[in-house]
């Protein structure tokens, strides 16, 4: 049996004093897949915001456990640095900041953080080069400004690069699905599907079956109203996508 | 008026002597714009173009006479902008210094040189000098009209195009008050690119009084950057641009250290299809406070302008931006783009924004816009969440917002040298 990497246990998240996650329990273990689903507003994004330790999202009670160590009083930064990654479900823009020069300060913030070597400008332009080529993503798109005037896939690829070129012990991906049409959702997948490994894990969160189909996850959980419903293996995905939430509703 | 009498620049004018015998039509336009100061007001926060500003503390201030000082080559060292300094005139407390300068060979038609040498006939400067920026109207101007003691002359006439940038250096070394004086002229299709420099080698309280004055003729091309890094200073400048048929001006007015600054800048578009650019960068911390007082004139036909200005506010820094455009009767196919964007760092930090539009005619493109905020969370947790910390994430949000006013210098060496000087400011965040 492999090594619980992260274990939320009981956990209780409130944004402005409203708590919406009302006590989620979940263990991920090294190299596994778990997907997260539900319907709009049932809490998804709100437990990736509180695992990356975004400052509006309060945790009243409960912990969040990654390798061993509770993170609650980790800043967003020191969990970047110990490799925990989100992709967003809405990418913010950054207006004159190009992604070049952004992605390099942010993997040398995570390797000097870590006592490693920070990357030269060479070994930078390789690393990038190989995994904008992965992603699909042209060299103008590089160096223009984080997100600006991208398109909603060009986004949602961009968020994938990072994942890829940061390549963190845990990457939790909101909805990076939503949006994207076939090609698209293949370029994604395939990227992920590169980035699996014994010792990488994944919670994917998502709001439609078809991200399953071409990344295979190892545990399906359903959120509804800030609680997980059901978990079960990939075939749970399949029965939602033919009962539909609504068949959950009824039966908890 | 009587009540300014014994303000610390009445005391100037009435102590001034010029170094040297100076010819008999310098002295009477000093004293047409001594009488003129004396008839002026110096403007109180009750005057609307001064709301935000206040200069009680300036009258008050004790400023010695203007005097020539020695500086080193390592003082000027820090001002220098690698790849822009070619060509430089050194002004020290407004006289030139012939030694730190340098002025190589030159196209044919193009003339650089200090202004005290050319103050006999052969350049015409009687007919030239002080004839764009009124002194009957601006106390400032007058002021500096009266006392200024040297400043730089920048000609090129018909068809001259000189690619090397200019760089001006004024230095300030002490508790003075200085008045020097830039004069360009650029003739038909003629091109100049310049830099002036406005730097202080000492933390005395002074005052700065500076007047440049800009002409374009038809098809003339100027690109024109002011860098202000005196953190001692009182500084006021009148920039005075007058563009002919189809010229070109672009100015890059970078606030980078001042204890309180007022740029004016008035340019006025009076030739058909002329096209001006102004672009403008604040950087503000402690209790500096920085005001751009600019007036686009629309005077003729389908001209072009476009302002670009940016402040960041730290610290208990205040940043003014008041940015008129006037259309004129007759003035149809004028297209007028005014953008002010003021980020505040602080809590105690302040920006106060004011865009006036004046349009007399029809058929004109007119947009305007204003914005003042804090940093966006989003971005900064954004950041954050790729590793970045904190201060680092500010800082390079902060370094992005004012280089979108930077990264519009088309002056390579004048660009890279405020990049580094930002990078510097917002703590090298690539660590290189
Ligand atoms: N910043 C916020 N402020 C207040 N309420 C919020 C905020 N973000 C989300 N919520 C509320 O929390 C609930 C869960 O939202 P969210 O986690 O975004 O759901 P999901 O990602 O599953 O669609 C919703 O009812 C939503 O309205
Ligand atoms: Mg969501």
């Amino acid at each position: 049996m492999s090594k619980p990497l992260l274990e939320i246990k009981d956990l209780h998240v409130a944004i402005d004093g409203t708590e919406i996650l009302h006590g989620i329990d979940l263990t991920i273990n090294a190299g596994e897949v778990h997907a997260i689903m539900g319907t709009n507003g049932s809490g998804k994004s709100t437990l990736t915001k509180a695992i990356a330790g975004h400052p509006d999202y309060t945790v009243t009670s409960g912990d969040i456990v990654y390798e061993g160590k509770s993170i609650l009083e980790a800043e967003p930064e020191d969990r970047a640095c110990a490799g925990i990654f989100l992709a967003f479900q809405y990418p913010v823009e950054i207006p004159g900041v190009s992604n070049m020069y952004f992605l390099r300060a942010a993997l040398n913030a995570q390797r000097k953080a870590r006592g490693e070597a920070e990357a030269s400008g060479a070994e930078f332009l390789a690393l990038i080069k190989e995994k904008a080529k992965l992603m699909d993503i042209d060299a103008g798109l590089l160096n223009r400004s984080v997100n600006e005037g991208f398109s909603g896939g060009e986004k949602k690829r961009n968020e994938i690069l990072q994942l890829a070129v940061l390549a963190p012990t845990l990457a939790v991906l909101d909805e990076t699905d939503s949006g994207l049409d076939i090609d698209a959702l293949k370029t994604v997948a395939t990227g992920v599907n590169s980035l699996r490994s014994p010792e990488r894990s994944f919670l994917l969160v998502t709001h439609y079956q078809r991200l399953l189909n071409h990344i295979q996850p190892d545990f399906v959980h359903v959120l509804l109203d800030g609680r997980i419903a059901k978990s079960g293996g990939k075939e749970l995905a399949l029965e939602l996508e033919d009962k539909g939430y609504a068949w959950l509703e009824q039966t908890v | 008026m009587t009540t300014q009498t014994h303000n610390s620049l009445q005391l100037a004018i009435d102590g001034f002597t010029p170094q040297s015998a100076e010819p008999a039509w310098l002295s009477e336009l000093r004293q047409d714009a001594a009488d003129s100061f004396a008839a002026l007001d110096v403007p109180t926060i009750r005057h609307e173009d001064w709301r935000y500003t206040n200069l009680k503390p300036l009258l008050a201030l004790k400023l010695a006479a203007a005097a020539p000082a020695r500086i080193t080559p390592d003082d000027l060292k820090p001002w220098l902008i690698e790849g822009a300094d070619e060509i430089r005139l050194v002004f020290v407390n407004g006289f030139y210094d012939s030694t730190l300068s340098r002025i190589p060979a030159l196209p044919q038609g193009v003339l650089i040189a200090p202004i005290s040498q050319l103050l006999g006939e052969e350049e015409g400067l009687p007919s030239k000098l002080a004839r764009y920026a009124d002194h009957h109207a601006q106390p400032f101007t007058a002021l500096n009209t009266a006392l200024f003691t040297d400043g730089a002359y920048i000609r090129a006439g018909q068809n001259a195009v000189l690619e090397t940038p200019v760089h001006v250096l004024y230095v300030s070394t002490g508790g003075q008050i200085n008045a020097p004086r830039t004069l360009v002229l650029a003739g038909e299709h003629a091109g100049l690119r310049l830099v002036e420099s406005f730097v202080g080698l000492s933390g005395d309280v002074r005052f700065v009084n500076t007047v440049s004055e800009v002409m374009l003729a038809a098809g003339a091309n100027v690109r024109h950057a002011k860098l202000l890094r005196d953190t001692a200073a009182t500084h006021i400048g009148w920039n005075e641009v007058r563009q002919d048929r189809d010229s070109t001006y672009t100015h890059h007015s970078i606030s980078l250290d001042a204890q309180l600054a007022r740029h004016n800048v008035n340019v006025m578009l009076a030739g058909e299809g002329a096209t001006c650019t102004l672009n403008g960068l604040v950087l503000g911390n402690d209790t500096q406070h920085i005001d751009n007082h600019l007036i686009m004139d629309h005077m003729r036909p389908r001209c072009t302008s476009n302002q670009l200005y940016r402040s960041v506010v730290d610290g208990k820094s205040h940043s003014v931006f008041s940015g008129k455009v006037i259309v004129r009767p007759g003035a149809a196919g004028t297209d007028a783009k005014q953008q002010n964007n003021n980020l505040l760092l602080s809590d105690d930090a302040r920006a106060e924004t004011k865009p006036q539009l004046e349009i007399y005619c029809d058929e004109v493109k007119c947009a305007h816009g204003a914005t003042s905020g804090q940093l966006d969370p989003d971005a900064v947790f954004f950041l954050r969440s790729r590793g970045l910390d904190t201060r680092q994430a500010r800082n390079l949000l902060t370094y992005a917002f004012a280089n979108d006013v930077v990264e519009h210098i088309k002056m390579d060496a004048v660009r890279q040298h405020l990049e580094e000087v930002m990078h510097e400011r917002f703590h090298g965040l690539l660590g290189e």
